[in-house]
């Protein structure tokens, strides 16, 4: 298994995480979901709208965010993405196994 | 050039067409890549280049659309099994798939979930007296605080099911292989376990006074902190088990009450048992 493919897995792994701290920041539509991961991984990550969509989809079924459509916009009428309680809730949790599975690796690798 | 992505995205959706939330996947996706190749553009990427990249960032849509139509189907599903709060005395459920079915606080007195699928249904605060479970999946399942007198569980599917501080007068463990499954804070002196196995269960600080466990299989099962007066363990096989009291000596003298004739256990718990002052007879240790 090459470098690039280990390391692509684990950071899919954690697209509902990175999901859900951009919507801690604010409510987001799906482009600009995409577009914030590509720049702040500085293009290290980019992250496949399928996928995107897939995460999305699994957060709504799972309570931790909903959704509303935005203002009609350039690019037509937009989704719109809010993080729910529950998802406040699931991101602090994933963040703190993040630590501790950080850690855990540090010690071993 | 936007007729194109249109068209792209067509032929991917093409073979599901009529799948309500697949739509709005398209839709929103559409979108997105409109907008992409807008900046793309912008950005100075001749129209073919445009095009291309854009259709790159999609990804693996095709395994995007099954998860979102299987997906659907769950939340379908889901919608159809909240029973909340709802008097349904002596419903049938008899075989229903109610998976993550939501029965808080709901009247089921004396319904039928035989060979039901209620793998994480939450039974919270409800009352289940005659309630029967035979062959039902109670995996992940919770009865928590629920009244379940006289419900029945023969050859049921018990993995991880939540029975802490439930009322079980009467109920009926038959047949059954219990995996992991909790009965914390619990009265059990008058439920029924027979013929069962019992694997990573936790008896913890619950009433188990007088219970027959003769010939009975425990696995790391937990009696820490519980009422332990006048068990019958008789030919029972105990495998890694915690008897743990604190600083109670009521504890270690209601160990000394429990007969293990003819039980055989692995030099562990014998040990553990020993060094509470607990010299089990007729033991087998193996």
């Amino acid at each position: 298994m090459s470098t690039n493919k280990i390391s692509s897995d684990l950071l899919r792994g954690n697209t509902d995480t990175m999901i859900l701290r951009l919507l801690t920041e604010s409510d987001r539509y799906g482009y600009e979901i995409v577009k914030l991961i590509a720049e702040r991984s500085q293009g290290e990550y980019e992250l496949k709208e399928a996928t995107m969509y897939s995460s999305v989809r699994r957060l709504e079924a799972d309570g931790d965010i909903t959704w509303y459509w935005g203002d009609e916009s350039q690019g037509g009428r937009r989704k719109y993405f809010r993080i729910t309680d529950k998802g406040r809730a699931t991101y602090e949790t994933n963040k703190t196994t993040w630590e501790y599975a950080k850690r855990v690796l540090d010690t071993l690798l | 050039m936007t007729d194109k992505l249109n068209e792209y995205v067509d032929g991917v959706f093409a073979p599901y067409e009529g799948t309500k939330s697949l739509g709005d996947l398209k839709t929103d996706l559409l979108a997105d890549l409109q907008e992409r190749y807008r900046e793309l553009l912008a950005e100075g990427k001749d129209e073919a280049a445009a095009f291309e990249l854009t259709v790159d960032s999609i990804g693996d849509i095709e395994e995007t659309v099954r998860e979102v139509s299987n997906l659907s189907r769950v939340l379908e599903r889901q919608v159809v099994t909240r029973f909340d709060a709802s008097a349904l005395e002596n419903s049938d459920f008899a075989g229903v798939a109610a998976r993550k079915g939501r029965f808080g606080a709901s009247a089921l007195r004396g319904s039928d979930f035989s060979n039901a699928d209620l793998t994480g249904s939450k039974f919270k605060s409800s009352d289940m007296r005659d309630v029967n479970f035979d062959g039902a999946n109670v995996t992940d399942a919770n009865f928590t605080t629920s009244d379940l007198s006289n419900a029945t569980f023969r050859r049921s599917r018990l993995v991880r099911t939540e029975f802490s501080s439930s009322g079980l007068n009467g109920v009926r463990f038959a047949d059954a292989a219990l995996t992991d499954v909790a009965f914390r804070k619990t009265d059990l002196r008058k439920t029924v376990f027979e013929r069962c196995t019992f694997t990573g269960v936790d008896f913890s600080v619950s009433d188990l006074r007088g219970l027959n466990f003769d010939g009975a299989v425990f696995t790391s099962v937990r009696f820490d902190k519980a009422g332990l007066e006048g068990i019958s363990m008789r030919g029972a096989i105990l495998r890694d088990c915690s008897f743990r009291g604190g600083w109670s000596k009521r504890y270690y003298k209601a160990l000394q009450t429990i007969d293990f004739t003819g039980a055989r256990m692995d030099k562990l718990t014998y040990a553990a048992l020993k060094g509470f002052g607990v010299a089990p007879t007729g033991v087998i240790v193996e």
